[in-house]
């Protein structure tokens, strides 16, 4: 390529550069935004479903626990288990998929703490309703109370408090698990910021350059044609000697050099 | 005017000034690829394409007229100064777009007023690049322009006679190529020197570098929230004290001093008045700080006011003290060094000791006139008689420079900032000192400012740093022929 060419090509494809640098930025930090926004909600979703999943298994759990410690209903020990299966089951979901592990403590020690408390309540309990809380009591408590009315108070005294910690635990790990999204968010925020602010400087950049482009051109190709232009046509109308205004570069010099050959040419030929 | 010509070399300083982006970048990467590597590296490429561009068309030019080596400095300033800003800008963080903008200015005019409310907070790429435009800044955009600059002999000329004070040029007596060779040794000798004797001082090498750049480029950023006092160590600010004395002598001088030359820093009137009152005004801060019961001996008095003082009159500004609880009488003081400064022809800013001297002298020669009116009496400095040109352009520099004190802080305490931090922050930033009192005293920043009074303010250090009618010109380019 000569000269003028060159330099021409060369602006414009500084321009395409920076068009396709601005865009690949963008469609970089975009799609990192719309990840982002994604997995937020994503998660923010899954921390209720198990959240809700672990409710309904405490529930569960409470109502067969009623019916079995209260009645003395023993068709109700296989779901006592199942209550604290599912909840442990949701449990390890959510300890899989946390992003902030440590606010699950609190909910694993409830469970564990109830899944004891129903295993010894189960086992000691399963030919009398009378020795059942043996193991959960205070031997005390056992000695002041009727055999009976035992299994309501093991109830009342012990499960009812184990019962209120597991679903405070529970609402807890609700809360700061959304409370855990506000990092992922303030990150959203500083992708948006960081996709923005690269194409606005590129913008700015490449208005710089078009500009100074537009000035180029100015410059080095249409003022050149321009004053040859003039000196042409003074040639033409006057017979005034060629003459061009300033200096020439690359191909406006070549051109400035063959009209004034062709000039001399066509004088010689008179 | 060629302002083809003009963009050519405003080109080659960008390209410059990406390549301090590119090893900004480069010290990020090696940081374990920390968050400034990015915002540094997409600088860099933007700022290159940019630099580069112009020299596609435009080929280099012998000639440069005065007025181009005028738009050339300028244009350097400014375009530094917005390019500058890019890393800040994508980085992001307190960096809105006038904080960016005051940050990168404050850098490039070697000012260091800083609105970042937590220094440290900063990855050590962009901290470097902080450190990086002041460093360009102290050795002055136009100087770059100068080493890359392909022409010989009166075009160099040109260029550095509006960056460095007419003054500065008087005592330079070496050839334009010479004054670059000059200013390099002296500038990267003197923070090598100082990189060296920081590190011996107890801080770890990236810390000792950046207060080395700082304190040779009279910047005064730092790497710490709670500048030099964060080492609280007495040796540091020996050093960064000896650092920054030497930084405001008049960098001719100092190579004359070290190459053995007849006209060195122990023969300067104006050297022998800047070191006096640095002494002096110290000594009597101390005095006054000891009196007031600030610190307990007169020797931390001492180690407190020197330091506070060479700070702020080597517009340098690092602190290693709140300085906003001492004395009035203290602070008087301090504010008059923030005024004078050092001395012309060095990396500082403001009305410099040359023509407080000047002033001096004309004063006492006014007053010899009356007693003897037919009397002649010349004015001379260093043994050379001065032009009444140039006593005339003294005296207006001191002039404009009082009404460039008085509107700006008039526009600070209009836009709702108290008097204090708007005469002081006035002073500190066309100066280009950087830490005043009020708000923006020697342990606080310019967070707190309104925006328009930020943007004022970084218009002033600019002001400043072009010694006032360097930037006034700007305005009047149409009637220049």
């Amino acid at each position: 390529m000569t000269g003028m060419r060159k330099r021409v090509t060369v602006g414009f494809l500084s321009i395409v550069c920076l068009l396709f640098f601005s865009g690949m930025v963008s469609f970089i930090e975009l799609s990192r935004l719309s990840r982002d926004t994604g997995e937020i909600l994503g998660a923010n979703q899954r921390n209720i479903e198990l959240a809700r999943e672990m409710l309904d298994a405490v529930h569960a759990q409470n109502v067969a626990m009623v019916r079995r410690s209260v009645f003395g209903d023993r068709s109700y020990d296989s779901l006592c288990r199942a209550g604290v299966d599912r909840l442990e089951e949701a449990l390890l979901t959510a300890q899989e998929e946390a992003l902030d592990k440590s606010s699950l403590d609190s909910l694993a020690f409830a469970t564990t703490e109830l899944r004891v408390m129903t295993d010894n309540f189960l086992a000691s309990g399963a030919d009398a309703s009378a020795e059942a809380p043996a193991a959960a009591l205070p031997a005390d408590s056992l000695r002041r109370s009727g055999a009976d009315s035992l299994g309501s108070r093991w109830y009342n005294e012990t499960y009812e408090a184990q019962y209120d910690k597991l679903i405070s635990a529970i609402n807890n790990y609700m809360t700061s698990a959304q409370g855990s999204l506000a990092p992922r968010a303030e990150r959203m925020k500083t992708n948006a910021y960081r996709a923005v602010t690269p194409v606005l400087i590129s913008l700015v950049v490449m208005i710089a350059i078009v500009l100074m482009l537009y000035y180029f051109i100015l410059v080095y190709c249409v003022s050149p044609v321009e004053r040859m232009n003039k000196g042409l046509e003074n040639y033409l109308l006057f017979r005034m000697p060629f003459t061009v205004k300033g200096e020439l570069k690359d191909e406006m010099l070549t051109l400035k050099e063959k009209i004034e050959s062709l000039i001399n040419l066509t004088k010689q030929s008179k | 005017m060629r302002i083809d010509v003009v963009l050519r070399y405003v080109g080659i300083v960008m390209l410059f000034i990406a390549a301090f982006m590119l090893v900004s970048a480069g010290i990020s990467c090696v940081s374990g690829m920390d968050s400034a590597f990015y915002p540094l590296l997409l600088s860099a490429l933007l700022t290159i394409l940019l630099g580069a561009f112009p020299l596609i068309f435009v080929g280099r030019s012998d000639q440069i007229s005065t007025k181009e080596g005028f738009c050339i400095v300028v244009g350097s300033w400014l375009v530094a100064c917005v390019v500058g800003m890019f890393p800040y800008l994508i980085w992001g963080g307190e960096f809105s777009l006038v904080n960016a903008w005051f940050e990168s200015v404050s850098g490039f005019t070697t000012t260091g007023a800083s609105i970042l409310t937590d220094v440290e907070i900063l990855p050590r790429g962009l901290q470097f690049w902080r450190f990086s435009t002041t460093w360009i800044g102290g050795m002055g955009v136009v100087m770059f322009a100068l080493v890359v600059l392909p022409t010989m002999g009166r075009s160099k000329m040109t260029l550095s006679s509006l960056e460095l004070s007419s003054l500065a040029r008087d005592n330079y007596r070496y050839r334009a190529q010479m004054i670059v060779h000059v200013l390099l040794v002296v500038y990267v000798g003197l923070t090598a020197l100082s990189t060296v004797m920081l590190k011996l001082s107890g801080m770890n090498w990236f810390d000792s570098l950046c207060h080395a750049m700082s304190a040779c480029a009279t910047s005064g950023f730092s790497t710490k929230n709670a500048s030099v006092a964060y080492f609280n160590s007495p040796l540091i600010e020996t050093v960064l004290i000896v650092t920054m004395g030497i930084a405001g002598m008049h960098f001719g001088l100092i190579y004359a001093t070290v190459t053995g030359k007849r006209n060195n820093v122990f023969r300067s009137e104006v050297t022998r008045w800047y070191v006096g009152i640095l002494l002096g005004c110290s000594a009597l801060i101390a005095v006054s700080l000891y009196a007031a019961e600030i610190y307990p001996t007169l020797t931390s008095s001492f180690r407190h006011a020197a330091f506070q003082f060479f700070t702020l009159m080597t517009t340098t500004g690092f602190a290693s003290a709140d300085s906003s609880v001492w004395p009035p009488f203290a602070i008087v003081l301090l504010m008059f060094g923030s005024i004078v400064c050092a001395c012309a022809g060095s990396t500082t800013g403001g009305m410099k000791v040359n023509r407080l001297v000047l002033a001096g002298k004309m004063i006492r020669t006014q007053l010899q006139r009356q007693q003897h009116p037919n009397a002649v009496l010349r004015v001379k400095l260093d043994g050379i008689l001065q032009e009444d040109g140039v006593i005339h352009g003294v005296m207006i520099f001191i002039v404009t420079y009082m009404l460039a004190i008085l509107a700006g802080t008039v526009f600070a305490t209009m836009c709702g900032v108290d008097l204090m931090t708007s005469f002081s922050g006035t002073i500190a930033c066309l100066g280009n000192v950087g830490p005043g009192f009020g708000e923006v005293y020697s342990m606080g920043n310019y967070a707190a400012i309104p925006s328009a009074v930020k943007f004022f303010f970084s218009f002033l250090m600019l002001l400043g740093r072009l010694e006032i009618f360097g930037l006034i010109q700007l305005f009047f380019m149409k009637w220049w022929r």
